[in-house]
């Protein structure tokens, strides 16, 4: 019996998905585990594996659609089989047992292409009947189980040569013999009536000029599910929050010492580490910059969930650090390490994208000085990491050099005024500046 | 006995030369216990034995020419090569053959007595060999209880040689004597010297012959002692070699004979002597031959799986 | 034509037997006085008195003192009870019964047949309802038979009594109970042990089973008929030495293999088919192995478990449906 594809509910928020992309065609076999499609959600974008063997028998809900979850998306089935709707898919044959022979020329019109050299799966059975027929595997349509090349599949077969043969094409002897040493399709080659040795010549002239044409000025490609999720926050965000976005510079001098100190102790953490820890401590003290909106209401959240925007190749994931406040240096370094490896490979669970209260976001490997980053919603506000250098500083009447890093933190003006945001970075900037405050 | 004791000696020489394939477990001076008991059979009573076989093969009255083809694993040999030391028979001398698994003879002693007494209706005696190692297999009181309870003609013929491979059995076996299990099945059970044949052959003829009048079986219990190793190349670091060497050179069968012969049973050591060289050359002859017969075509493999 | 139960069948061979052979016996527990726990000795021990032996609890006495007598000359059965049991004495099964005709060159005949009762019986639980057959298999040296009819059970046991062979017979416990047509004695074709046999001819798939497993064979060849696959069912009977080339015959003509056993799966007795018909018949295969057997799990008690250890004929015909 044919299985149902339903859109598929990724966690305990989601309610509705986007088909992002269909990675099987219909009447492709598919094997268990083997990719579907993907699904987008406001988060990221989650590939969906098929559960059993099959072919895709049918899709209901195209690409760029949004279902609520639970919707049916597709069909999956045995080759042949009709789905509950009554119809049958065309690639497919009727069954077997009634006629096979007579169902593989229906097939063959809609049978894959597969590429030249590329693995036939066929029986062994197909094989010794195709071998005997001295027909080539590759050229034989599939009908079978699994998309693999069955006896009826190469019983019905009727190779391209055997076929009704196309109108021939006049040529000269000579133009027949540069053609057929060149490897040109005469019936590809303009010719008025005969076609002559000048003609194939002309010809071959025309194909490597379009060779030399010069490669497309534009391309059009459609976006990634993940480009989409973060297409439509980013613009939500900024449609949403009025935004400020005020810079510090803070001496480092301190961190860097408590840094070699740690590592000295064999605790090695990173300046995102260190920030998360401090941030989350002043964040407890600074409730505004850890709340969220909703129809005028302020939610206040007494516990700090640490959003850490980690970069991929192909967009950006925000994953939390949850009760960041509670947790322990090592404990952060450790969760900080592996969301960004999870994040890389794709695995990151999409709890760990939920419920952020708070983002930091480091562009500082990449020697930026300030910028002016988009708040992660519903958070009210971010803080952006810039690069640490060593400056010329005024110390009591004396010029100093000192390691100075810049924060630059967004907020939505809605709800945290200038002066508490600047308070707030105050705070940030003290603590890392006397790091034996946060024991205080 | 002298025949046994030649026979394992060359088999030794052999084995030791590369000559014979697989493992061997020899017999010597133990040779009373299948000599005494065997002369007490008839030809058609049959006789169920062990790894350590060849001196009941012998005894029972196979060929030695074809036992020691067998071993040498000659097609010409009692099993044509397939069966070796551990395995071997002579179904027509009512040797049913050794058995690779301690402990495998009881039941099919007991099964051929039952055969024998309840169906083919008939007085043929089975008699089963096995050391004390064997005694502690769970096979052997299946079998004895059966036997006794049928009151079938079987005699347990134990050769109480002290060692189970290389442990020796008091470590694992509470009885002092291993006939005192005779009286938990209601069978009698006798001890005797396994160094003396004619005790052996006594008692052997005293069991047989009540198995033959249907009251049952007898556990006899023949006390000697290991005297080679577990099998020929064993390095018997488990125990001493002197002692074990001192225990043979006072307890070898061959040498009390002529001090065990009952009265009136006189034998001159010419005679005696004459005996032993007698018994040397036929096992001569035993290994010429087995070493002129040709190994069996490789096709035999596949013959005697099945009768159909 | 007349019918009766598997039971009776195998009685009327034992009689049969037992009175052509008056060095047949048979031996076990609970076979004389109660007549076998499922009914299948009842009334020989009149017959043939003292020819019907209720043994101790002793099963390597069973089997040993079978193998002993068989070497004495008698033509012994022995019955194991529960098929279950055969682990108890399983020494006396492979090192003696198989191996005594080999090892002594060929001097010994062990004309002896082990009767083993098997299988689910609903509720028998772990150790009262296992199927076994496929240890058994791998030993040279014995014959393993397993009939999934009443007339087959008669002249299979009747030919396995003959055989002068050891020859394991395993008798259906559900079975016992069913009712299927058996000839006169007049009538009787002899069974020839290793013969398969074609109990439906069909050209689309080929069931191959044995004993209780030919219900869901037959079974599921019906319900394929209904959808007008024509599915073509073969009863091995044999299990070792088992007929190779009806098997190989079939599949050479339906393309299609598709193994049922009530046995566990993983290792079972059908899997050497797979293997030689993979081995041997692999370019007439059109559509992978199909084998369906019982999970890798002990036997459970539970009725809601045991269902999910049985195989039904719906899940042959869905997966044969799933390769056509």
């Amino acid at each position: 019996m044919a299985t149902e594809l339903l859109m598929p509910k990724l966690g305990l928020t989601m309610t509705e998905g986007t088909i992002d992309e269909w990675k099987k065609k219909v009447g492709d076999s598919v094997q268990k585990g083997e990719i579907l499609y993907s699904v987008a959600t406001d988060k990221l974008t989650n590939d969906v594996e098929a559960e059993e063997d099959g072919v895709l028998l049918k899709i209901v809900v195209p690409e760029g659609e949004t279902v609520p979850c639970k919707t049916l998306v597709g069909w999956l089935g045995a080759p042949g089989e009709a789905v509950p709707d009554g119809s049958v898919p065309a690639a497919a044959s009727a069954p077997a047992a009634e006629a096979p022979a007579a169902a593989a020329p229906a097939a063959a019109a809609a049978a894959p292409v597969r590429e030249a050299g590329a693995y036939v799966p066929a029986t062994p059975y197909a094989k010794k009947l195709a071998k005997e027929k001295g027909f080539d595997l590759g050229q034989v349509p599939a009908t079978g189980y699994k998309g693999v090349v069955v006896a009826r599949d190469v019983l019905g077969f009727t190779p391209a040569a055997a076929a009704p043969a196309a109108p021939a094409v006049k040529a000269s002897p000579l133009a027949a013999k540069v053609a057929a040493d060149l490897g040109i399709d005469l019936s590809m080659v303009n010719a008025h009536g005969r076609v002559l040795a000048q003609d194939i010549l002309a010809y071959l002239e025309s194909s490597r000029e379009k060779v030399a044409d010069e490669p497309a000025r534009e391309e059009v490609k459609p976006m990634s599910g993940m480009r989409k999720a973060i297409a439509k926050n980013m613009l939500a965000s900024v449609q949403t929050s009025p935004t400020v976005t005020f810079n510090l510079g803070i001496d480092m001098s301190e961190m860097k010492r408590y840094r070699e100190q740690l590592k000295a102790k064999e605790i090695k953490v990173s300046y995102t580490d260190l920030l998360v820890k401090f941030v989350a401590k002043a964040l407890t003290e600074f409730p505004l910059l850890n709340c969220s909106v909703e129809d005028n209401k302020i939610i206040y959240k007494h516990y700090v969930n640490m959003g850490v925007a980690v970069a991929l190749d192909n967009g950006l994931l925000v994953p939390n650090i949850q009760d960041a406040d509670k947790k322990s240096l090592t404990e952060i370094s450790a969760e900080v390490k592996e969301l960004a490896k999870l994040a890389r490979e794709g695995k990151l669970p999409p709890e760990k994208l939920r419920g952020g209260t708070f983002t930091i976001t480091n562009l500082g490997m990449y020697g930026i000085e300030s910028f002016t980053p988009i708040i992660n919603q519903p958070e009210v506000a971010i803080l952006g990491v810039n690069t640490m250098e060593d400056k010329v500083v005024v110390r009591n009447g004396e010029m100093v050099i000192r390691p100075i890093m810049n924060l630059s933190l967004t907020a939505d003006h809605r709800v945290v005024d200038g002066s508490v945001a600047a308070q707030f970075l105050q705070r940030v900037k003290s603590l890392m500046e006397n790091p034996a405050l946060m024991l205080a | 006995m002298c025949t046994i004791r030649c026979f394992e000696e060359s088999v030794k020489r052999d084995f030791l030369n590369g000559e014979i394939p697989g493992f061997v477990h020899l017999y010597i001076g133990e040779e009373a216990i299948g000599t005494g008991i065997c002369a007490a059979l008839r030809d058609t009573d049959l006789i169920e034995s062990t790894h350590r076989g060849h001196g009941h093969c012998i005894a029972k009255g196979a060929d030695v020419n074809k036992m020691m083809a067998e071993i040498f694993g000659k097609k010409d040999g009692l099993c044509h090569g397939k069966g070796g030391s551990m395995h071997i028979a002579d179904f027509s001398v009512g040797m049913l053959g050794a058995n690779g698994v301690v402990g495998g003879g009881y039941n099919l002693a007991t099964g051929a007595a039952l055969a024998n007494k309840m169906v083919l209706k008939n007085d043929t005696v089975s008699v089963v060999f096995f050391g004390d190692g064997a005694s502690n297999r769970g096979t052997f009181h299946e079998a004895a209880n059966v036997a006794a309870a049928w009151k079938l003609p079987v005699v347990f013929v134990n050769e109480m040689n002290c060692w189970a491979s290389t442990t020796p059995y008091r470590t694992t076996t509470a009885v002092e004597n291993i006939s005192d299990r005779a009286k938990g099945y209601n069978m009698p059970g006798v001890i005797v010297d396994g160094q003396n044949v004619f005790e052996v052959y006594q008692a052997a003829v005293e069991a047989v012959a009540r198995a033959r009048r249907g009251e049952g079986p007898t556990f006899i219990e023949a006390k000697t002692y290991r005297i080679e190793g577990h099998f020929v190349g064993d390095p018997e670091h488990y125990r001493s070699k002197e002692e074990t060497m001192e225990i043979f050179h006072r307890t070898d069968p061959l040498k009390l004979f002529k001090s065990q012969c009952p009265e009136g049973v006189v034998f001159e050591q010419e005679e005696l002597d004459g005996i032993l060289s007698a018994a040397r050359e036929k096992i001569a002859k035993a290994k010429e031959y087995a070493v002129s017969c040709e190994y069996p075509d490789p096709s035999e493999y596949l013959t005697d799986v099945y009768a159909e | 034509m007349r019918k009766i139960t598997f039971s009776e069948a195998t009685r009327e061979a034992m009689a049969e037997e037992m009175e052509k052979y008056p060095e047949c016996f048979v031996m076990g527990e609970d076979i004389a006085r109660q007549g076998g726990i499922f009914g299948q000795f009842k009334d020989l021990p009149k017959q043939f008195p003292g020819r019907v032996i209720d043994t101790p609890i002793s099963e390597t006495f069973i089997v040993g003192g079978g193998v002993g007598a068989a070497l004495a000359g008698a033509r012994p059965v022995v019955d194991m009870h529960f098929a279950d049991f055969i682990g108890v004495c399983m020494d006396e099964v492979f090192n003696q019964m198989a191996k005594v005709r080999y090892m002594f060159g060929g001097q010994a005949k062990i004309p002896l047949v082990l009767r083993a009762p098997d299988g689910l019986a609903g509720g028998g639980a772990a150790q009262h309802s296992q199927s076994v057959e496929s240890w058994f298999i791998h030993i040279p040296g014995i014959k393993v038979v397993a009939p999934s009819n009443p007339y087959d059970a008669k002249m299979v046991l009747k030919a396995a009594i003959e055989c002068d062979d050891p020859v394991l017979y395993f008798e259906n416990k559900v079975l016992y109970k069913e009712t299927g047509e058996v000839p006169e004695k007049a009538d009787e074709v002899p069974y020839q042990i290793g013969k398969a046999r074609v109990e439906r001819e069909g050209k689309d798939v080929t069931i191959v089973s044995y004993s209780i497993g030919m219900k869901n064979a037959r079974a599921a060849a019906d319900l394929l008929a209904k959808d007008g696959i024509e599915a073509e069912v073969v009863d091995l009977i044999t299990l070792s030495p088992w007929d190779k080339e009806t098997v190989i015959n079939s599949v050479k003509k339906t393309h299609r293999l598709c193994l049922v056993s009530e046995c566990v799966k993983q290792g079972g007795a059908l899997a050497e088919v797979a293997a030689v018909v993979a081995e041997e018949a692999l370019e007439y295969l059109d559509a992978p192995i199909l084998r369906y057997g019982a999970p890798f799990t002990p036997i459970p008690f539970a009725p809601t478990l045991e269902k999910m250890y049985r195989v039904y004929p719906e899940d042959l015909v869905k997966g044969i449906k799933g390769v056509l």
